[in-house]
């Protein structure tokens, strides 16, 4: 078991501050006040920026910190670039969702044939400090999969906000390492302050399940047997029609993971770049002469859900979805994942 | 540290004239390079593309490797462009190719068609090297005419091997060819074989190969016997990129040789 410890707000300004000598922090520093909810982006801390709780995720994936858009991944055959250690790097403002998706980018390329050598040091030499969501957004839906507001495991430390600070849940031994370095800012935690975090904890579970009930979200257990009993329904073609395959709903998505490797020349060195794919594009699945698997949106759309709801099932054992509602958000054609899940049950049932 | 994405170097031989769209491409990588048939390697053409093939040489030659490319796309039309003696990249061997051991005494149907015989060829090579082992190994193979035959000095030779039985059709006849005439599904009546023992390997353009299952599950032969090569969109070979995936399957990864008992519940597996 790791320990959970207590620090004063005035005191994690100070640890906050004192970070950025020795890793690079990112930090949910920039709030969009402009639409109806504030929104969140991870920013890298500098000079002498103070830390903002943010309520709820953040707009970007998490996992844009370790495969990012645009990676040159090789240099041949000359080659200048060496995997090398990346710099420590400390995010803070990740929430349970975002370490649920997570999941999936470290199945993808820490698993398998063949581990991905440099997301393994970049793994390696991050450190995630998550917390325990205050409020929601009204597209979050982690509940509905079964997922809490709350971080329960995938941390390095965890933030739990109270009144005059914050409980620390250490999760893993870079955790414990890190606490370890500034001894003087952690006070044991009080059972007052795990009870105050328990009743905060259930308050925010009922407000959000109060936001969830009217929706009426389809379950985790019927979901795999609902994208492979409606295969064949109409939903696909019917939500299709307002995509405009801008790839939205991939790229911001924590659990979508494909990727293109291009090959580009820069100056005299031949380099290979690994690029954020969609398979809401046309070209997602073309092969050479022209062949294409997925021609349609409509067949396009489907493969998205099915590798979500059937591929990783069957392979990980979990969807792969974790609720954050950032697909919904981003579709400028309104496609909404939950009303698509929630239109084949509909008519499945009927 | 190992990085995944990193080729090898390989130099341009040879090029060998297939036929009009297709050349066989001998590459000499710059250290020994092993694969099991059936597997395939990503290609890279330095600083322009990259993309899958499967090797159409002998496994045992370590020292060369032999990739048979038709003409396709962007990356395969700029190899035929290509002069010996420039480098390319190699990535690989990626994927689970022929299971030899299960064929083991057993009657070996081999059906292919158009350059679909390449990944064929590497697997005859194996075949050949341990004949003893098999009970009888017997080719069918369709072309669109007798221009677009590929391997065309080798098929003879392999036709005089011992319990080698091979046949060449061609969709369109023309007047030099003596032989025979209809597509490779016609050639599949009375095959001299032993349902009991036999399995069945097919590789050729998806349309070919759902036609031959078809034909081949009509024959008798199970499921579980029918070894397909399937053809994706596969660009890291390391069930990492997502694109070659066919329900639970990478093709990359699981395949790309699978078994027709495990394709045939998904969906679309023709498309």
């Amino acid at each position: 078991m790791f320990k959970i410890y207590y620090i004063e707000t005035a005191q994690f300004s100070l640890f906050f501050q004192t970070l950025k000598d020795n890793y690079r922090v990112f930090a949910p520093l920039v709030k969009d006040p402009a639409g109806q909810e504030v929104d969140y982006f991870y920013q890298s801390v500098c000079g002498d920026a103070t830390f903002i709780f943010n309520p709820y995720r953040l707009v970007e994936p998490l996992k844009s910190f370790f495969t990012p858009a645009l990676e040159k991944v090789a240099e041949y055959f000359n080659p200048g670039l060496a995997l090398t250690e990346t710099p420590k790097t400390i995010i803070f403002g990740v929430k349970n969702c975002d370490l649920i998706g997570h999941k999936i980018q470290d199945f993808v390329f820490l698993e398998g044939v063949e581990v991905d050598t440099s997301y393994r040091l970049k793994r390696e030499n991050t450190i995630l400090i998550s917390s325990d969501c205050t409020d929601f957004k009204a597209v979050c839906h982690c509940l509905a999969w079964e997922i809490q507001p709350y971080p329960e495991a995938g941390f390095d430390l965890n933030l739990s906000p109270l009144n005059d600070g914050y409980i620390v849940e250490v999760g893993s031994n870079k955790g414990e390492e890190l606490i370890g370095k500034y001894p003087g800012y952690f006070l044991p935690v009080k059972e007052t302050q795990l009870a105050a975090r328990q009743i905060k904890r259930g308050n925010l579970i009922d407000r959000l399940r109060r936001h969830l009930l009217p929706q009426d979200l389809v379950s985790k257990d019927i979901v795999q047997k609902l994208v492979r009993d409606g295969y064949n329904l109409d939903t696909w073609k019917q939500f299709m029609l307002t995509c405009v395959e801008c790839g939205g709903c991939n790229f911001i998505c924590d659990t979508c993971h494909c990727f293109l490797l291009a090959d580009k020349k820069e100056e005299k060195q031949n380099t290979k770049l690994r690029l954020w794919d969609a398979c809401l594009y046309a070209n997602y699945a073309r092969v050479a002469g022209g062949a294409n698997p997925l021609k349609s949106r409509t067949q396009r759309l489907r493969f998205r859900y099915t590798k979500k709801f059937d591929f990783f099932i069957d392979n990980l054992g979990m969807p792969a979805c974790c609720g954050c509602g950032r697909c919904i958000e981003v579709c400028p054609g309104k496609i909404d994942i939950r009303e698509v899940l929630k239109d084949l049950a509909k008519k499945l049932q009927s | 540290m190992k990085n995944i994405y990193q080729p090898l170097e390989a130099t341009l031989e040879d090029i060998i004239v297939e036929t009009s769209a297709i050349k066989t491409f001998v590459f000499r990588p710059k250290a020994n390079f092993e694969f099991k048939t059936g597997q395939f390697i990503e290609l890279t053409l330095p600083g322009i593309g990259e993309a899958p093939f499967t090797p159409s040489s002998d496994p045992n030659v370590k020292d060369r490797l032999e990739v048979t490319i038709m003409k396709a796309g962007r990356v395969t039309s700029l190899l035929h462009g290509l002069n010996k003696g420039i480098s390319v990249g190699i990535r690989g061997p990626y994927g689970r190719g022929y299971p030899l051991d299960e064929f083991a005494g057993k009657d070996i149907l081999i059906i292919g068609g158009g350059v679909g015989l390449a990944p064929l060829r590497s697997l005859l090579f194996s075949l050949f090297a341990r004949i003893d082992r098999f009970n009888k190994v017997i080719l069918r193979y369709g072309a669109r005419t007798s221009a677009d035959i590929v391997y065309k000095d080798s098929l003879p030779e392999w036709a005089r091997r011992k319990k080698t039985d091979i046949l060449i059709t061609v969709d369109v006849g023309d007047p030099s060819w003596p032989g025979n005439v209809g597509l490779v599904t016609t050639t599949l009546k009375d095959l001299p074989i032993d349902l009991n023992k036999a399995v069945a390997i097919v590789c050729g353009p998806p349309i070919m190969m759902k036609f031959v299952t078809l034909k081949i599950l009509d024959l008798g032969f199970k499921p579980q016997d029918i070894y397909l090569s399937m053809e994706k969109n596969m660009s890291c070979g390391l069930g990492k990129c997502g694109h070659c995936r066919i329900g639970k399957y990478y093709t990359c990864k699981d395949g790309p040789v699978f078994t027709y008992a495990a394709l045939k519940d998904i969906h679309d597996i023709w498309d």
